[in-house]
């Protein structure tokens, strides 16, 4: 009889474990992201925006269904490419960013902030070489950009890459920057009104809107 | 029971709870630091960045069998299977540094690669469309680099001191049979295939891979553009015709097809030419190109280009002009060309082609009509991949069939017809081992059978590079070569065997913030060269070439500015065709020069591009002269300058002109063929066409993006 009773007890125990467990794995997700995208938000050196990407490459791995990690590990190459004087360095965290973004793609095809990115890492890119990568690569983050805002009109940071875009080839071509700075207003309403029911969705761009906003004024 | 429960869930809560700290230091091979590498426990949150020093420490609540993995750009990834019970664990962490194309040392020695792709290349793709001068044509941009000579008749490319049929095309690894438009005699003629093809061109100078045969001094290796990812409409309005391309682009593939009529009527009958002109050139050109992804890594790729072009001119007399007889030609060719690529796995992929070229040329002098037609056929499979980290080997076969036949057909009289049959088969196979980032050592060897000869021949290839410094580099390169005699000497004999040659190369490189500088001499030993010995087509004959050349790229020092130097110094002699002694050939010049300037003007929304080439004078035999080759031509001098305008980004206005000051090069003397009543034989200078080529064109491109412009296609 003993041993009877003990049997829901132990199944009990058993349930409570592997739900407090699948309960603990995706409250330690969130947690493990939570803390990253912070970190990576507010990283200014390489080594600060290295340790980001580290820690989000080390989540991907665990978490082999979620798109985020793989985000936002590639946010944080792009930003240290950036920032990187080296053509050839800049070009290797780029390929670093490019991978991570297949990645995230594999996993969300049709998620409007991944196309996006893809189209900042192009972008990028171009400043890398514009003489010879210009031409070939602008209409690709234009086309990326376009797909993104398509995919999700509300998206902002769609918007506000667009209008950095345009308002570089405006100004290059001296002509009228109008149109770009119509798209950076239409960003900075998206900032205001875009809410994601994702809690692990991007935030970053308003700042890059908002000094684009100045120089249309 | 209770109590059961609780010791029970006690003891699950222990297990969970037995923390494991593990630290350690992650260095180089060298022992040195490696800092913020990524060390973690292979599927699970545990982990961790190393600090400024490489180290790292941190927590784990896993047991049992779990991999330590540690990871860092440019370097492999690090694996350790630990066991985990509880206890601390100390490690050190050595990380090989991955040989990759950022750091590894390459193969320099005779090659200049331009790529969109690769980076801290010397050359880039857009260059060639971008070079004052070249209007746009590969071998035109390919003539500013060293190792090529001037030749301002022709318009080929002429390698250190070969002929240029020694200078082969291959796109995407086949051969390309007539890789040139034709021309009248004495002017220069124009690639078949237009830059904006390719991704990527890799021009070799000597010293090329296995892979590529039957090509004795040069190797071009263009890499057609895998598919489009926008589909676009491209017109160009152009002084001297005018084309229409439309590309279509859908997810994995595209498909492009082009049409372009050239007509030179208009612009001769404006600007007045040494060539007096019946019916200038025109022609008509079509191409289509075909590209799908297959799979995760495969490609299909499909390309055809078909052409006609003719022209009809006066040949006058030397030593008469009012004597003039009317040449007449017309030019059909065809290309196709198959290519499939695929991985097989992560380390090993395969690649295979057939390519088809039909040549038709039909040239009627005085009503005597001499028809030569040529049809090739090229198929080649090729496997490559890593044995390990540090060695890779490519392999592969390839049977080059080609059929030629010259009818002859004098005026009122019967034809005669030569020709000849010839099928290579060849098999090579090359690997690349890297003792170290710092050294790598390529060996191969290519074998063929050619059944004109019925003859088996072995060519051995080999090129060492070693990286001195973080910027420099120095290579070596040896080679043999074979291939097979002109046409137009084979149809006589088809038993005439393949001329060759050695190359001897020795290359320093030093690239560093893009700047580029290299320094490179070579040695080159002719043998088995096609030669009359009393009135019979022998292999008998040989001939050398040497020299030093010198290439410096700035893209640095001055703002907005591009510009690169390139000089060449070339010694040879040749015993060969009817040469009666050793002697300088008439293509060769000791002395080339080119400078090569491109400079943004923002304000002006332009590219404003410069070319000044010189070449020293070429030898030319004058029948009055003991000597044979025994004149020299005066120095040839060249400044051509190139205007690009954006005015919108889907708009370029382009405009382009050739020797600028007018100079009146003088290639060369051509002479009669008999004795005037003096006893002397007349001559007369070969001429550029015109002084000048002007040349205007309007590109606009048409696209649901309006900053899509044809820049790269320029």
């Amino acid at each position: 009889m003993k041993t009877f009773n003990i049997l829901p007890v132990l199944l009990a125990a058993l349930i409570f474990a592997l739900a407090s467990s699948a309960f603990a794995d995706d409250g330690k997700y969130e947690a493990a992201m939570k803390k990253n995208i912070q970190a990576v938000y507010q990283a200014k050196s390489m080594d600060e925006y290295q340790q980001a990407v580290n820690a989000f490459d080390r989540i991907a791995l665990a978490e082999k269904t979620k798109w985020e990690p793989h985000y936002y590990s590639a946010f944080g190459c792009i930003m240290m490419a950036a920032q990187e004087k080296d053509a050839a360095k800049k070009d290797a965290y780029l390929d670093q960013a490019v991978t991570a973004i297949g990645k995230a793609k594999a996993i969300a095809a049709q998620e409007s902030e991944v196309i996006a990115l893809e189209g900042f890492a192009h972008m990028i890119r171009v400043t890398v070489d514009p003489a010879s990568r210009g031409a070939q690569l602008s209409p690709l983050a234009m086309q990326a950009f376009g797909k993104a805002s398509a995919l999700n009109p509300e998206n902002p940071r769609a918007l506000v890459l667009s209008a950095q875009m345009q308002f570089g080839t405006a100004q290059f071509f001296g002509s009228s920057t109008t149109e770009a700075c119509a798209v950076v207003t239409r960003s900075l309403e998206k900032f205001n009104t875009y809410k994601s029911d994702n809690p692990l969705a991007p935030q970053w761009g308003r700042s890059m809107a908002e000094k684009l906003k100045a120089q249309c004024q | 029971m209770k109590t059961l429960a609780t010791i029970f869930l006690s003891a699950l809560q222990t297990l969970a709870f037995s923390q494991a700290t593990i630290s350690g230091q992650v260095t180089d091979a060298a022992g040195n630091a490696v800092p913020l590498a990524n060390v973690y426990l292979l599927d699970t949150y545990d982990g961790t960045s190393a600090d400024d020093q490489g180290k790292f420490s941190f927590t784990t609540n896993e047991t049992g069998t779990q991999v330590l993995v540690a990871k860092f750009i440019g370097y492999r990834e690090f694996r350790q299977p630990l066991t985990l019970s509880g206890k601390d664990i100390t490690l050190e962490v050595r990380l090989q540094e991955e040989v990759s194309e950022l750091n590894a040392v390459t193969i320099s020695a005779g090659a200049f690669t331009a790529s969109d792709e690769s980076r801290r290349t010397v050359f880039r793709a857009v260059d060639i469309a971008t070079t004052a001068g070249a209007t746009a044509d590969i071998a035109g941009a390919l003539n500013t680099l060293p190792g090529t000579q001037k030749v301002g008749e022709s318009g080929r490319l002429f390698v250190r001191g070969g002929d240029s049929n020694e200078a082969r095309t291959f796109i995407d690894g086949m051969l390309v049979l007539d890789a040139y438009s034709p021309a009248a005699p004495n002017t220069p003629s124009r690639g078949r295939f237009l830059p904006f093809m390719f991704k990527g061109t890799s021009f070799s100078t000597g010293g090329y891979s296995a892979e590529y045969g039957q090509a004795l001094s040069s190797a071009l290796a263009l890499d057609s553009k895998d598919e489009s990812e926008i589909t676009r409409t491209d017109i160009g309005i152009l002084s001297v015709g005018g084309d229409l391309t439309h590309t279509q682009a859908w997810e994995g593939g595209s498909a492009a097809a082009k049409v372009q009529y050239t007509n030179l009527r208009p612009y001769m009958g404006l600007i007045n030419q040494e060539i007096d002109w019946k019916t200038p050139p025109a022609s008509v050109q079509g191409m289509g190109a075909f590209r799908q992804r297959v799979g995760k890594q495969g490609m299909v790729k499909a390309y055809g280009n078909f052409s006609h072009s003719d022209f009809s001119l006066y040949n006058h007399d030397i030593d008469n002009y009012n004597n003039k007889a009317q040449y007449d030609l017309a030019n059909d060719y065809r290309y196709l060309n198959g290519f499939y690529k695929t991985a097989l796995n992560d380390n090993w992929m395969v690649r295979g082609g057939l390519s088809y070229t039909y040549m038709n040329n039909d040239v009627t002098l005085m009503q005597d009509n001499t028809r030569e037609t040529e049809k090739g056929v090229h198929a080649k499979a090729v496997a490559e991949g890593s044995l390990s980290d540090q060695v890779e080997l490519r392999t592969g076969v390839e049977v080059i069939n080609r059929s030629y036949e010259q009818v002859m057909l004098p005026f009122g009289g019967t034809g005669t017809s030569l020709g000849f049959d010839e099928t290579i088969t060849a098999a090579f196979a090359e690997t690349d081992v890297y003792a170290s980032n710092k050294f790598v050592t390529r060996l191969g060897a290519r074998v063929e059978h050619n059944n004109l000869t019925d003859k088996l021949s072995v060519d051995p290839r080999a090129s060492l590079s070693y990286k001195a410094g973080s910027t420099g580099q120095v290579s070596l390169a040896y080679g043999r070569f074979r291939q097979s005699p002109k046409n137009q000497y084979l149809q006589y004999l088809n038993t005439l065997g393949p001329e060759q040659a050695q190359h001897f190369i020795l290359n320093y490189q030093r690239v560093e913030n893009n700047r580029t500088f290299r320094i490179e001499t070579y040695y080159k030993k002719y043998e088995n060269l096609v030669k009359t010995v009393d009135a019979q087509l022998t292999n008998l004959g040989s001939g050398y070439a040497r020299g030093v050349e010198l290439f410096l790229r700035d893209n640095e020092s001055v703002d907005k500015l591009d510009y690169w130097i390139s000089y060449s110094y070339l010694d040879t002699k040749r015993d060969y065709l009817d040469f009666p002694v050793k002697a300088v050939p008439t293509f060769a010049s000791k002395h080339n020069f080119s400078i090569v300037a491109k400079y943004f003007v923002q304000k002006l929304k332009s590219q404003l591009g410069a070319t000044y080439s010189y070449a020293s004078g070429r030898p030319y035999n004058d029948p009055n002269s003991a000597v044979f080759n025994g004149g020299k031509t005066p120095d040839y001098q060249d400044l051509s300058f190139n205007w690009s305008y954006l005015p919108k980004p889907y708009l370029i206005v382009y405009l382009s002109c050739t020797n600028l000051p007018g100079r009146n090069n003088i290639f060369g003397y051509e002479y009669s063929t008999q004795m005037n009543e003096q006893g002397v034989y007349n001559g007369r200078p070969i001429r550029q066409p015109a002084p000048r080529f002007l040349f205007i064109g309007i590109f606009i491109t048409l696209s649901k993006n309006k900053s899509v412009n044809q820049l790269p296609t320029l």
